[in-house]
């Protein structure tokens, strides 16, 4: 017989249900005699010595600082040294070895360690001949994540069951692949947040334009032609009767901004961003139009502060300047409506505004009054309903004057045969 | 002639006692006082005796009849009757009234016997700041059927802790008389533990004078415990209108009583003082009356639960967690000069049950001390020595022992700072270990967490092994109000965080008491898991067999603090997931679980799955394969949770 004592784990403690080898006192191998001491194992009250009732040769099965439970066999003294192992199968070493494949590297978004499924799961995947190998990188694959791959169940709007966009096939032969910036990334879970909701709706309408902005451009510097911040100045105003529209949904209330703080939104190469004209509802058109220039500068330069960027109302986003005849805005974050500003048709004379509102903090009617008075407001630049301010302004064909303009048209700016600025009424550039 | 060598100061201090008790029965009889009061009228003098004749730095702790040890202890007398008549000036803002006074060294509290050890340990911190000081506590002869008393005088003799008892015997207990329901001698009882005792009569107020001061003297010169019987008679009721004692015999009383001898043998002295007396008393009230309440934003403000949303990775430890527990002990003992420790079998090298005292006593010899199984005087002398400035840690054997020192937890430590408006704070930490899964059976198994959070102004801490106990020592040490810490049996050999289950991280956040969250590496958890203890560790190596059965993504969150649940950070979880359930160790009636599965959805907008897992509602068994049925094991939670949410 080689071996001639096993060394396992004694009971020592009712609350230990494992003890820790915190000395092996020989090398492996060595020769021992009765009563030398071979291991030091330590309680939770004590330590213990394990002591040789055999003379022979020493061989571990342990490692020091580990623990080992109850009855586990530790170690063996053998007859002779050549029965003695030269390493043991429980080594650290062999352990790390063992341990390797299902080691996690858990950096950020990206999971590479072992996936693991669920027996309803694994019932699925072999239902349908699914190869497991789909789902790398996957932490948890439930019965869940399966019927999405599937296409059986849609991810529930705004949770989605996994970090990870495996489901949607990526074929690298005939795709390049583009990581998503960080900055795309955040504008995603902003938007997220209430359109995942799906209680959202969007309304739109159409502002009668001609003439408007020849009383609009006497107050404008810098934007003329630009509905932007008289749209602002007028908003700021309207949103005092809507408060609803300047304020947000949370778990179990709404949520009303005192300020009216208006946002827009700029985009020049620069990514998107929302930023502030403070307490719209008190600036005149000037000083709104002097706020859009200095953020606009701002955004350029990179040296917008968080005081531009944050406790945003309402929002406003202009693509008049993209050629768009009307699209669907959405919400932002800590918002319940966003107003769009699609381009003037110059052959209808008209623009389409649009607002998208949350239905959770208000409801259509709400919603279409705004809109409507907005409208009207808008609408109330034309020059018709301003006979004082139009009335210098004449045809330099026919002296026609702009306040005799029945046909409610308006007049055409035009470069005169001498090269001079002037009026000319559409009768005459028509050639009548 | 009787009474002539009296010192008429005494005769004074005595009439302005009386007068007192008489007006407090006038004015309850008009409907100006709220609740009861219980009157010393005709045992004044054992009152000024013993009381009276202290130092300034002794102290006083006094029961249901306290009002004359209060007088001639404080000379306070407005601020008693503005406290009996509900003011904010009163000595306890009216919070106390009768029954519950505390004035620079005067406590009282309306438990009978609970007081006992609570001024023994009160005089143990006195004897251990070596400053001379020595301490009454008065009883009745009622309290001398209270156990607590007894666990007390074989401690302070054993101790020698220098403590006079002073139980003033007026033959009946509330209304029922002495012969009734009390067996034996009462010096006696002193006796058999070693106490040197005295005895005195109020009828004879020069000689109990006298003899009261021998006793003090003994207390103090010999730092030992004394007891002193005071025969009195009780001329009133007990409180009010509850005397069914024979007329004849109050008579006799009446006809006894030095006062009542003092107004006819010297009529001219009695009218004076009791004329100047009742003015005095009279003009008093008359002021204190239109004085305002304390209003109850002063009294009571409600606390603001917050709970860190930061979280940062947990790392293991590896000790186990007794080891832990007991290094932070010896680090601390030696060096915290208010740290005492108290425990059954404590002393090295036994060093407790569960060896969390290992060598404590060969650190401190001064400040660790081995108690007889006596639990309420355990907690109780945790309790004065808090009151005295300490910093006591008070180590229950087994939880299930824990039941016998409820009245030291309820009555005394929860309420002290409270009853006396918030002029004393007993910072108490009692620590004991709870659970099962050890085979230890019925009476020492039981998980009792649930008895002890329903304990309001009292912190319950349940440690877990998944980050270092000495987190939860070191905030405790901050403590100015009582701790209740709960140790898990099986916790105590295990290493910290020794096991990580793949694909979870394991955070912590920052909370005083953290809390410990194991959330999926990457994926969307869709079933919140909340467990505490001993139960948290066993959860955790089930996380991911909880998935793979049942197909729910698991997150769980491990308080520390159970007596107030981190409410929103489960919250946040479950708005996530929708699904909660809850792991306790003990049975789930009225438990843990169904306080926080109520807060919970008390506060979610969202529909909410909830579930309890706990302890089959009967004693836990030794014999181990029901033991494990009886408690919530591995198949039982998974198969639970398989059957409720799919």
């Amino acid at each position: 017989m080689p071996v001639l004592q096993q060394i396992t784990i004694p009971l020592l403690s009712v609350n230990d249900t494992s003890l820790t080898v915190v000395a092996i006192l020989f090398t492996q191998g060595a020769a021992i005699i009765k009563d030398d001491i071979l291991l030091v194992l330590e309680t939770s009250k004590t330590t213990y010595d394990v002591v040789a009732e055999v003379d022979g040769f020493i061989g571990y099965t342990c490692d020091e600082n580990e623990d080992y439970a109850i009855n586990e066999i530790v170690g063996c003294i053998y007859s002779d040294s050549t029965e003695v192992p030269v390493e043991h199968s429980k080594s650290k070493k062999n352990k790390q070895l063992a341990a390797k494949p299902t080691t996690l590297g858990n950096t950020g978004n990206t999971f590479t360690g072992e996936t693991v499924f669920s027996e309803a799961a694994i019932a699925l995947i072999e239902a349908n001949s699914i190869s497991k190998e789909s789902f790398i990188g996957v932490d948890f694959v439930s019965k869940t994540i399966v019927e999405e791959m599937l296409g059986i169940k849609k991810q529930p709007a705004g949770k989605l069951t996994t970090g990870i966009s495996l489901l949607i096939p990526v074929d690298t032969t005939k795709v390049v692949v583009e990581k998503i910036s960080s900055n795309k990334k955040r504008e995603i879970a902003f938007l997220s947040t209430v359109q995942s909701t799906g209680l959202t709706s969007t309304i739109h309408t159409q502002v009668a334009t001609a003439g408007i902005f020849v009383h609009i451009n006497t107050t404008l510097t810098y934007l003329k032609n630009s509905l932007l911040p008289v749209i602002i100045y007028e908003t700021g105003r309207l949103l005092l009767k809507y408060p609803l529209l300047n304020g947000y949904f949370t778990d179990d209330a709404i949520a009303l901004y005192k300020e009216v703080n208006i946002g827009f939104a700029i985009d020049i190469d620069k990514g998107l961003k929302v930023v502030k004209i403070p307490s719209a509802s008190t600036q005149s058109v000037t000083q709104i139009e002097e706020g859009i220039m200095l953020l606009s500068n701002k955004y350029m330069d990179d040296s917008l502060l968080l005081d531009d960027l944050t406790d945003i109302g309402f929002t406003i986003t202009d693509l008049s300047a993209e050629g768009v005849s009307f699209f669907k805005p959405l919400v932002n974050n800590m918002n319940s409506a966003i107003l769009g500003i699609s381009a003037i048709d110059e052959k209808l004379q008209r623009c389409t505004l649009s607002l998208t509102f949350d239905h959770r903090v208000t409801e259509g009617k709400t919603a279409a009054g705004f809109l409507q008075e907005l409208k009207l407001r808008l609408q109330s630049y034309q020059s018709k309903y301003h006979p004082n301010l139009n009335q210098n302004i004449a045809c330099f064909k026919c002296f026609k004057q702009l306040k005799d303009d029945l046909a409610d048209v308006g007049f055409s700016k035009c470069i005169t045969p001498k090269g001079e600025e002037a009026y000319i009424c559409q009768s005459c550039f028509k050639g009548f | 002639m009787v009474v002539q060598n009296l010192n008429h100061r005494l005769i004074k201090l005595a009439l302005t006692i009386r007068t007192v008790e008489e007006k407090f029965l006038s004015l309850f009889s008009e409907g100006k006082l709220n609740g009861t009061v219980h009157t010393c009228v005709g045992q004044e003098f054992s009152a000024l005796a013993f009381a009276g004749q202290l130092q300034k730095k002794d102290f006083v702790f006094s029961n249901h009849r306290c009002h004359g040890h209060y007088i001639a202890f404080t000379g306070d007398t407005r601020g008693l009757l503005a406290e009996l008549l509900g003011k904010a000036s009163g000595t306890c803002g009216g919070i106390g009234s009768s029954q519950h006074l505390c004035n620079n060294n005067f406590f009282s509290n309306g438990i009978q016997g609970g007081i006992v050890p609570v001024a023994a340990g009160y005089a143990l911190g006195n004897k251990l700041k070596k400053n001379g000081a020595i301490g009454i506590v008065y009883i009745g002869d009622g309290t001398l059927g209270e156990g607590a008393l007894y666990e007390t005088m074989n401690i302070i003799s054993k101790w020698e802790i220098p403590l006079l008892i002073v139980c003033e015997n007026n033959f009946y207990a509330q209304s029922t008389p002495q012969s009734v329901n009390l067996a034996g001698d009462i010096r006696a009882r002193a006796t058999a533990f070693g106490i040197q005792t005295f005895k005195g009569h109020t009828s004879a107020p020069e000689q109990l004078m006298d003899d009261a001061a021998i006793a003090i003297d003994y207390v103090r010169r010999q730092s030992k415990p004394a007891f002193f019987l005071v025969e009195t008679f009780r001329i009133n009721p007990h409180s009010k209108g509850d005397d069914d004692r024979d007329a004849a015999e109050i008579q006799s009383y009446r006809d006894r009583d030095y006062l009542t001898i003092f107004s006819k043998e010297q009529p001219a002295y009695y009218t004076r003082y009791a004329t100047t007396i009742q003015k005095e008393v009279d003009d008093m009230v008359a002021h204190i009356v239109t004085e305002p309440e304390l209003p109850l934003e002063a009294y009571y403000e409600p606390s603001i639960q917050t709970n860190s949303n930061t979280w940062k990775p947990l790392q293991p430890v590896n000790k186990r967690q007794v080891e832990l527990i007991n290094h932070f002990f010896k680090d601390s003992i030696a060096v915290i000069d208010e740290m005492v420790f108290l425990g059954e079998d404590i002393l090295s090298p036994y060093g407790g049950a569960f060896k969390v005292a290992k060598d404590l006593s060969v650190i401190a010899p001064e400040k660790v001390f081995a108690t007889p199984i006596s639990e309420a005087a355990i907690v109780g002398i945790s309790n004065g020595l808090a009151l005295n400035g300490f910093k006591p840690f008070a180590e229950i054997m087994f939880g299930d022992f824990i039941t016998l020192a409820f009245d030291q937890l309820i009555n005394h430590a929860s309420k002290f700072h409270h009853i006396f408006n918030k002029k004393v704070t007993c910072p108490v930490v009692v620590r004991t270990p709870m659970g099962g899964r050890r085979g230890y059976g019925p009476t020492h198994s039981q998980t009792l967490d649930k008895f002890l959070v329903g304990i309001d102004n009292i912190k319950t801490i349940a440690l877990n092994t998944f980050f270092d106990p000495v987190i939860v020592y070191q905030q405790i040490l901050k403590e100015r109000h009582p701790v209740i810490v709960i140790e898990n049996k099986t916790d105590y050999g295990k290493k910290i965080l020794q096991h990580k289950e793949a694909n979870f991280v394991y955070e912590i956040n920052d909370d005083d008491y953290p809390v410990v969250k194991v959330r999926p590496a990457a994926a969307v958890p869709t079933l919140t898991i909340v467990a505490y203890g001993g139960m948290a560790n066993l959860v955790n190596d089930l996380l991911r067999s909880i998935f793979v059965h049942t197909d729910l993504i698991p997150e769980l969150i491990v308080p520390a603090m159970i007596s107030q649940l981190p409410v929103a950070t489960i919250l946040q979880s479950v708005k996530v997931t929708g699904k909660l359930v809850v792991i306790e160790e003990g049975s789930s009636f009225a438990g843990i679980g169904a306080e926080l599965i109520a807060q919970v959805v008390e506060r979610a907008t969202e529909k909410i799955i909830t579930k309890r897992i706990a302890a089959m509602p009967v004693p836990i068994p030794s014999v181990q394969s029901l033991e494990l049925a009886v408690l919530p094991g591995a198949e039982r939670i998974i198969e639970a949770i398989k059957i409720h949410f799919l």
